[in-house]
Parts: C-alpha cells; structure tokens; sequence
C-alpha cells in the first residue's frame, strides 16, 4: 500500500531564506501525523508544498503515490487544507459558507446535505452558523474551518495548527474531532503544532522540526523513552543541544 | 487630546513612508500626466500649425471679374490655392469630385455679381454688399477644426480693410460625409463635437477606474481576507477561479457599459446649437451621431476595453498582499489611461505627429475613444481594428493571468521597490 505522503529531501528557498532544508519524511494512511516546531522552522511551508501551493525547490513529495507537482489537480481531489491563518468570506453565513465549499467535492446534492450538516455539527455553532462569519470570534471562525476540512472526509487533511485559538474545551473539542475522523472514515491527518504537550496526546507519530530540518521523528512516546524525557518538550530541548 | 493626534499622525507618515507604493502612486502619477499632456498638446499645436500653412483652397470663381481676380491674389499670399472657373451648380456630386480631384478640404466659391456688387459699393450704394461662400470638410479633428474657416475669415477682414468696411461678407458650410449643410459653420460645429467629445473620454476614464479598482479589489480581498489559499487547493482548474473572479467584474463592468452607452445617447441628441440665431441645428439632423451599427461597434470596443483593464487589474493584484496595496498597485495604470483619455479630448488621433500615433494606438484604453469618433465619422475600420486589436491584447493577459494563476506565483508574488526600503535584515532570531 503507498504511502498517504512521502516527502523526499525537500528544499525550499524563499530569496536568501532557506526554509526548508533536506525535509523528508513519511505518512502512513489513517495516520495523525504532527509536525512540531518553534515559530519560523519550516512547518507552514512543507504544509503547503503538500497542500500544492507552493513548488518545492527541490526534492519531491507524493501524497498516495501522486506528486504534489506533477499531479496537482489529482492530489487537490483527495485532499484538504486549512491554512494557519485562514478567514471566511465575512458576508456569507455559516452555513453559506459550508455549502459554498461543499459543492466543490460534492457528487450530488444528498452528499451536500450530508457534509454541510455533518459540519454544522462540529463546529457546534448552532442557530449562529445563520450569522455572518464576519460576526464570529476567533475561535469560532477557526471551528468552521476545521468543520469545513473535515466534512468533505478527504483521504488526507493539511491542517496547520488546528487548534490555535482555541480555548482548553474547544482544542479538546476538534482533537475528539480529529480523532473520530480518522478512526471512522480512515482519513489521514498531518498537522502541524507548536504545542508540543497537545501533539503528545494527538499523534500517532510526530516529526520534531528546527531550522527547516527534521531532528527527531517517532512516536511520542518512543521519543520520550529514547531520549529519557519526562515531555516532548524536553526530547526537543535536549535533541537541539539547549539542555 | 492633542498628544494622541501627534502621535496617530506620525505614525501614520511612517506607514505611508515605509509602503512607497501608495506614496509613489499619488506622487508619480499627476507628476507624470500633466507634463506629458502639455508635452503632447504643445508638440500637436505646432504640428497642425505646419500643416495649416501646407494647407490648400479650392476657389470656384464664377465671377471672373476684377475684384474676384484681387481676392484670389490676397488669397496667394497666404495659401496654396487652385482656381477653377465657372462652376455653377455646386451639387453635392460636383463637391466630392472636386475635392478629391485637387485633393482639398476647403472650396471658397466667389459668386457670379462678386466684384460688381464690389463697384457698386464701393462707388454708389455702400449698403450693396458682395457674399463669398465657404465649404469646409468636417473631419472631426478637434481644436484644429477651426483653422481653415478662421484662414477665409482673416482675409476677408483684410479685404475689408483694404477696401472698406463691412464690404464682402461670408456664408460658412460644412460638408459633412460628402453633403453639404448650407449655413452650418464648421468652427462652431467643432466647438459643438468638442463639448460633447470631453464628456466622453471622462466617462470611459471613470468607468475604467471604477472597473479595475472592483477587479483588483475581488482578487486582494482574497488575500487579505486569508481565503485565497483554501480556495487554490480545491479540487477545480485554477483557470475557473481565474473566470470566476473575472466573470463577476465583467458582469459589473457590461453593467457599466450598459448605462454608459444610454447615457451618451442621450446626450449626444440633447445637443443642439444656434447657427444664425434663428436656425438651430443639432447633431443628430447633421448626421454626427453614430448608427445603429456605429453604436454596436462602439459598445463592442467599450467591452473588450473593459475586459483588458479588469484582466490586467487581475495581475497586477496578484503582487499586492492587501486590498490598499492592489489599489495603489492599479493607481499606476491610470497616467496610460489618463493622457489618452485627456489628450484625445481635444486632439483627434489624426492631428497627432505620427510616432505619438502609435502609441495611442499601442495603449487598448484609448480604443474606445478613438472609436467614438470614428463611428461618428462612419469610418468603422478604425473602430474594428481596435476591437480586434484590443481583444488579441487582453488574450494575451489572459493567458499571463492563467500562467499566475497556475503557479504560486499569485500566493507569492511581491512588487519590491529595492533600495528604497531597506533590505530587511535576516536575524538570527528569526530561526
Ligand atoms: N512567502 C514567503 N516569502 C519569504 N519567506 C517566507 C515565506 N514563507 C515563509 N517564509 C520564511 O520561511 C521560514 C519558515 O516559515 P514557516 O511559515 O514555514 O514557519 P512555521 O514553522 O510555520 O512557523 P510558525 O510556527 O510561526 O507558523 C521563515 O523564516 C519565514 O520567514
Ligand atoms: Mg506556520
């Protein structure tokens, strides 16, 4: 079976910044996989590689066999992306909005319903979802989102920082989410996160990210025992020489 | 109260002094647009000066006497002219082959009793008075127009001064697409086009603007808004947001078009003009409003216009990261539409020297103008050329909007202005 994504020595340079610098790794399918790092290591940028928006300078990456360049029509079909800072269209409602992305993977118009209400129901927005989203608040705003990469069941989900702006009840909220998504509908999730504590409890496996760079990759838990560290936290402290 | 305004409006300058593009565009552009507009009109002065005295008359002399001999010398002095006897219908026929066969566009006929009436004046009755007649093509050429009706009129006066006052006096026509309209002068006729013909140019300006600040404004929200990069991973050709965005402003922008073109019409068969006092005539009876087919063709090469300025709009806000940036990006656009716009208000496209031709013809945005007054004219050519050639221009953009669109261009693509912000320094804190 392929691999849900296999990054092979990526490099992305941005002018003299190089962002990321030889990244590879691999997804298995239904998989939450997390890629963790400080503010500024490279994890927006190999997100959006494999979302197709960006073009790696070099390297290559494949999400189900198909190559992000080469295929990228192909890949858009099977995959989602919610992007770090994303926004809604402030005059169009909740539920505007979801139909509105809705028909882009819909087949007919019963597939439609069934996306739009099963997001409805993870954003827990309730009679809200009738205002316009220009009237939400963050972390509103960020559910819907979540809502909307979720509902279309892709067979792979690009989310970056999924839960940034979410209060402790709504993070735990979509992580249940994430988590149900992937064990009833076999979607593989690579995320992204700089909230090392939260991934712990997420991800199946995590690559911890520094300088464009992967510097440790496993299980969260294998990481903890190989590098003798109480949180992942400390395996990143110790594996980039601070501790 | 006055610390916190200090303090707003220097922040304020600094943003504006840290984003040139905004300060550039409002610097640049009036900076640019007048001094080329005096440049053009200056340099179009001189040039239909000289070809003023190049300029030839077509005298008609069906009086064969004396003081018409005179008069065709004082004409000598100051014009080329040609001189043909004893043509006494001047039917609209006779007109057009006359014209072509000497190659004019002004006749000066001196009737039959000319330089009797002349003697008569002069030696019995000073209330006798001799009439010349003059028939001037009208080409529509803007300011220009005037020149050959105001040359028989200095020499007329001349005449007068010589012989005496109030002794020969004209009759002005025009010829309009080869007839002749007895009494219609063709100076004030000019003034009359020209007053129509600046409302014109405003209004393909503004709606312009108007257009290209929607279109620019639909891609950047995009940006600003973060809904763009959700949108470029759905499942759809690229090419569709591409059409999908445009389409929306074209709808805006045939809208405008629409109301654009009813509006016009309207004005142009609301002008009428007193020539004498007791006769008034308006465009329409002269035939100076564009057909049926005219005004297809002229709405046609409004809308391709439009498109070309909303797919260039399109691109150039793909290099904006925000809605402001996209419209000061776009604010450079308007000197290219402006000059011709403002030029062509008072020039006509013929009346320029050749070079400044071309590049008219080179910016699509002047098509529409210049279409204006060549469907007026009847000359439909000019008006399908620029279709054709304003639409191959905005396929081309297309095709350059498609190519951004395909590529992460439009997500990364920045304008720098090098050197006037300084190069922002890599720290290594950043990593
Ligand atoms: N479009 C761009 N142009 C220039 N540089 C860029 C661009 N996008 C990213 N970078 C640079 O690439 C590097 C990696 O950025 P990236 O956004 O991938 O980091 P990140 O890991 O997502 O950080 P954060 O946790 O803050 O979101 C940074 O140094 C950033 O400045
Ligand atoms: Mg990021």
């Amino acid at each position: 079976m392929s691999l849900a994504v296999e990054a092979v020595n990526v490099v992305k340079v941005f002018g003299d910044i190089h962002a990321l610098n030889k990244l590879s790794f691999k997804v298995k399918p239904s998989e939450i996989f997390g890629l963790i790092g400080p503010n500024g290591a490279g994890k927006t940028t190999a997100l959006r590689i494999v979302s197709t928006l960006l073009l790696p300078t070099s390297g290559t990456v494949r999400v189900f066999g198909l190559d992000v360049v080469e295929e990228a029509a192909e890949v858009r079909k099977i995959i989602t992306y919610l992007p770090e800072e994303a926004g809604a269209y402030r005059h169009l409602s909740g539920w505007e909005y979801l139909e509105f992305m809705a028909k882009f993977n819909a087949k007919d118009e019963s597939e439609l319903r069934r996306m739009v209400e099963e997001a409805a129901e993870i954003t827990g927005l309730g009679e809200r979802l009738k205002d316009k989203t220009k009237g939400y608040s963050k972390g509103m705003k960020r559910r819907l989102l979540v809502a909307r990469a979720l509902m279309t069941r892709p067979k792979l989900a690009v989310l970056d920082e999924p839960t940034s702006g979410l209060d402790v009840l709504h993070a735990f909220h979509v992580r249940e989410i994430i988590k149900r998504y992937v064990k009833e509908h076999g979607v593989t999730v690579l995320l992204s996160s700089h909230n090392m504590l939260e991934v712990e409890h997420l991800c199946d496996r995590v690559a911890l990210l520094n300088k464009g760079k992967i510097v440790a990759e496993g299980n969260p838990k294998e990481l903890k025992e190989k590098f003798d560290s109480a949180n992942l936290e400390e395996v990143f402290a110790k594996v980039v020489g601070l501790a | 109260m006055l610390k916190g305004f200090f303090n707003i409006l220097i922040k304020e300058l600094k943003e504006l002094v840290r984003d040139p593009k905004i300060l550039l565009g409002m610097i640049i552009v009036p900076l640019i647009i007048f001094p080329v507009l005096g440049g053009i009109m200056s340099y179009s002065v001189q040039t239909a000066q000289e070809q003023a005295q190049k300029a030839t008359v077509l005298v008609i002399d069906n009086d064969g006497g004396k003081w018409s001999q005179e008069f065709v010398n004082l004409l000598n002095s100051t014009a080329k002219v040609y001189v043909e006897k004893n043509v006494t219908s001047l039917t609209d026929e006779v007109v057009q082959q006359l014209l072509s066969h000497y190659n004019t566009t002004q006749i000066i006929e001196i009737p039959k009793g000319f330089s009797e009436n002349v003697t008569q004046h002069l030696n019995v009755n000073s209330t006798i008075t001799a009439t010349l007649k003059f028939y001037g093509v009208f080409t529509g050429s803007g300011i220009f127009e005037g020149i050959g009706a105001s040359l028989i009129d200095n020499l007329v006066h001349q005449f007068n001064r010589i012989q005496a006052p109030d002794i020969v006096l004209t009759e002005k026509s025009s010829i309009i697409k080869g007839e002749i309209k007895q009494g219609v002068d063709p100076a004030s006729l000019s003034g009359l086009m020209m007053s129509q013909s600046i409302a014109l140019p405003i209004t393909i300006m503004i709606l312009l603007q108007v257009a290209m600040q929607i279109a620019a404004t639909s891609v950047a929200m995009e940006k600003e808004e973060k809904t763009l990069e959700t949108l470029l991973t759905l499942p759809m050709d690229r090419f569709a947001i591409l059409m999908g965005k445009l389409s929306g402003s074209i709808i805006v922008a045939a809208v405008g078009a629409l109301a654009f073109m009813i509006g016009y019409n309207y004005m142009l068969f609301s002008f009428t003009m007193q020539i004498p006092a007791e006769i008034s005539v308006d465009l329409a009876s002269l035939g100076l409003v564009p057909s049926l087919f005219g005004y297809l063709l002229l709405g046609i090469s409004l809308f391709v216009t439009l498109i070309s300025a909303l797919a260039l709009a399109v691109i150039i806000s793909a290099f904006a990261e925000d809605v402001r940036g996209a419209q000061s990006l776009v604010g450079y656009i308007y000197p290219v539409i402006f000059i011709p716009a403002l030029a062509l208000m008072y020039l006509d496209i013929s009346s320029l020297p050749f070079a400044l031709q071309m590049v008219f013809y080179a910016i699509p945005y002047s098509h529409p103008i210049i279409a204006s007054k060549a469907v007026i004219m009847g000359d439909y050519w000019t008006a399908i050329f620029g279709i054709v050639y304003v639409a191959v221009f905005t396929i081309v953009l297309m095709y350059a909007a498609s190519r951004l669109f395909a590529t992460e261009k439009i997500l990364t693509a920045k304008l720098k202005f090098k050197g006037l912000r300084r190069r922002r320094k890599k720290t290594e804190e950043e990593f």
